[in-house]
């Protein structure tokens, strides 16, 4: 068990933890105007291959994590038009759109590196920086949530959106924006995932790191503290998995490498019904209903 | 929506045919007016667009790739179509989506929104050949280890499945997620297996035996082992569980209207579960029969993502039985013909990939779209 107190275990459980986090955040600011966005996977992976190309472009890890930001943005968007204004099937679409995302990111590196050979490192951030983001994000958040108007509306859509609507508060636009936001932050969090100490992209690099980042959002009954302790207890077990793989014990390996969803679905079925899910999370919302 | 159109058809059968005590004629003639809105023309009609469209902007590609599209369409056809091989290829690589697909066109009817079916592929795959391959066990004779190295796989597949189903009924775990968080643990599981829990000792990578005597007999006069045989058999056996029997009744009615189920005495539990077994027994089957009839031994690099793409076979099949058996031969056709092509034309492997991905994007805005034009929800 010393191992997890090990300084350099808690260091790894951050630097895995925080691609997470920020992921989970996107996931929770949809979800509180009640739109289930389950193509964060293929969000966060569209992030990480725009950040990627960004960084190797620019040279520039920062322009990276932008570019990542504003991809994941306007998958948002996309995901917004799908199910806003198109109100097609929550579930469905984001499964949809998460599989076209894992063959469309593989397709287009394949494209641009393989034929080349190796695919250069890039540059890569501190995990400082990345750490005072992530919880730049925590607080923006809470601070939206809880003292402005925007986000008091927000929150309103999701729980019970004829309501608002009869106060004259948009609720399509509103999730829109919602939905924009939380790709956004998929998408830094996949950027982050490439341009911090990683500097590197692989395929299909985010591992499933988007639906653990769904689960986490029950876990933590979307609420953005939470969600960022939630992911670093899903880091820490990452780090414990990766530095137990290599002592000998008797447990088998692959026990650890399952170790962090095992974690994953503990927390979801621990939480699932003690955490109070939007009233209106997945359902489409249409006038005069 | 997506799912309550697709089940359209088969629905209205099993409504008007009384489905038994406990649904009077009121509630049978509800659910049949709320799953009429859609036609069926508009139900084929989007999948059929939704191939076309994913094939031009694919053709798009392929030019920007520096080839002709036309060229390499027609080299995927005549792939298919040209001699026993490009038959027998196709029906065997459609065997394992058929097979996942239908289970999830029967989740997806109940709006169970697995997507786990990778895991339960490759766990029915590792307790099947943990099986066939177990000490004392592989000197069985021919037929009894095959059939009992398939009740195995899928009944390890249908409890990896329902245990999923387990939690979403008893804790309110979401399915989509428990589910996939499975496919994870699942993977883990068969690295260990064939890294040490049914390695071949003699061998010096990371797999099983050989499945020796549990090998599947081919079709004659193919080369397609008969888990296809099975795959198609099972079109049918699910097409008639959905449409008429009492089960079939309840799963479509819990997909349409799950408080409507509850004040009619059946539980909803009880149809979560089932339909998460029913897809994981069919996952398991898939899993074993790819082991026994294609793979000989399970290997490390046994998850091959067919687990993922039965959802855009289920999807595309519109969760229709017989619609799932089409569009299972018509995404092996495409990946058989395009194998030949990218050989022959030199394109990215992964470009198939995108097209069937595009395929299941399009089906759901071809939904959205026709059920916005209709104004329901």
């Amino acid at each position: 068990m010393d191992v997890i107190f090990k300084l350099a275990t808690l260091e790894a459980a951050i630097r895995l933890g925080v691609p997470v986090a920020l992921a989970a955040l996107g996931a929770l600011v949809s979800e509180r105007t009640g739109v289930l966005n389950l193509g964060l996977e293929g969000m966060m992976l569209s992030g990480a291959l725009g950040g990627y190309a960004a960084n190797e472009a620019t040279g520039s890890a920062w322009l990276g994590v932008l570019a990542g930001t504003l991809i994941g943005a306007g998958c948002g968007a996309i995901l917004a038009l799908l199910v806003v204004t198109a109100r097609a099937n929550q579930v469905v679409t984001g499964i949809a759109f998460t599989l076209l995302a894992l063959s469309a990111t593989t397709y287009l590196f394949q494209l641009r590196y393989s034929i080349g050979g190796i695919p250069p490192r890039v540059n890569r951030l501190d995990m400082t920086p990345l750490v005072l983001l992530t919880l730049a994000c925590v607080a923006a958040l809470w601070f939206l949530f809880n003292r402005t108007t925007l986000g008091l509306a927000m929150g309103a859509v999701g729980e019970a959106p004829e309501a608002a609507d009869a106060l004259g508060y948009k609720v399509e636009r509103l999730r829109w924006i919602a939905t924009m936001i939380g790709g956004g932050l998929a998408g830094l969090g996949g950027a982050a995932l490439v341009c911090g100490p990683l500097g590197l992209f692989i395929e299909n690099v985010t591992a499933g790191r988007g639906w653990v980042a769904l689960a986490l959002v029950v876990f933590a009954g979307w609420k953005p503290g939470a969600a960022v302790a939630g992911a670093i207890l899903f880091g820490l077990c990452d780090a414990v998995q990766l530095r137990l793989q290599g002592t000998a014990t008797d447990v088998p390996y692959e026990a650890f490498l399952a170790l962090p969803y095992v974690v994953t679905l503990v927390a979801l079925v621990l939480r699932a019904r003690a955490s109070r899910t939007p009233a209106a999370l997945g359902v489409p919302y249409v006038r005069g209903m | 929506m997506t799912v309550e159109t697709a089940a359209t058809r088969s629905t209205t059968p099993g409504a008007s045919s009384g489905s038994g005590p406990g649904s009077g004629p009121g509630f049978a003639a509800r659910v049949a007016e709320r799953a009429g809105a859609g036609g069926p023309v508009v139900s084929i009609l989007i999948p059929v667009l939704a191939v076309v469209a994913a094939l031009a902007v694919g053709g798009v590609l392929i030019a920007f790739d520096g080839s002709n599209p036309l060229s390499v369409y027609r080299e995927i056809v005549s792939a298919v179509l040209t001699g026993n091989r490009g038959f027998s290829d196709t029906a065997t690589a459609a065997t394992p989506l058929i097979l996942i697909g239908l289970g999830y066109a029967i989740a997806y009817r109940a709006r169970v929104f697995t997507i786990g079916g990778e895991g339960q592929y490759l766990i029915g795959a590792l307790a099947g050949t943990a099986w066939v391959t177990g000490a004392g066990l592989r000197d069985l004779p021919r037929w009894p280890l095959i059939l009992s190295g398939v009740v195995v796989a899928t009944l390890a597949g249908a409890a990896w499945s329902g245990l999923a189903g387990w939690l979403g009924v008893r804790f309110g775990a979401n399915v989509v997620i428990s589910s996939l968080m499975l496919v994870y643990i699942a993977d883990s599981a068969l690295a260990w297996g064939v890294r040490d829990g049914i390695r071949d000792p003699e061998s010096f990578v990371n797999q099983s035996r050989q499945i020796g005597r549990a090998s599947l007999p081919e079709l004659p006069g193919t080369t397609t082992h008969i888990g296809f045989a099975i795959a198609i058999a099972i079109v049918p056996l699910a097409a008639v569980l959905m449409a008429r029997h009492r089960g079939g009744f309840r799963i479509t009615a819990y997909g349409h209207n799950p408080s409507a189920l509850d004040a009619n005495e059946v539980s909803n539990r009880t149809v979560i579960i089932l339909v998460m077994v029913i897809a994981g027994a069919l996952a398991g089957l898939a899993g074993i029969v790819e082991t026994t009839g294609v793979n000989g031994r399970l290997g490390a690099q046994a998850s091959v993502g067919f687990g993922f793409q039965a959802i855009i076979v289920a999807l595309l099949g519109r969760l229709n039985p017989v619609g799932v058996g089409i569009a299972g031969l018509g995404m092996a056709g495409l990946t058989i013909g395009f194998e030949s092509a990218q050989r022959e034309f030199d394109l990215p492997s992964s470009l198939v990939g995108v097209i069937t991905a595009l395929i299941v994007v399009f089906v759901v805005v071809g939904d959205a779209l026709a059920g916005r034009a209709r104004g329901d929800r």
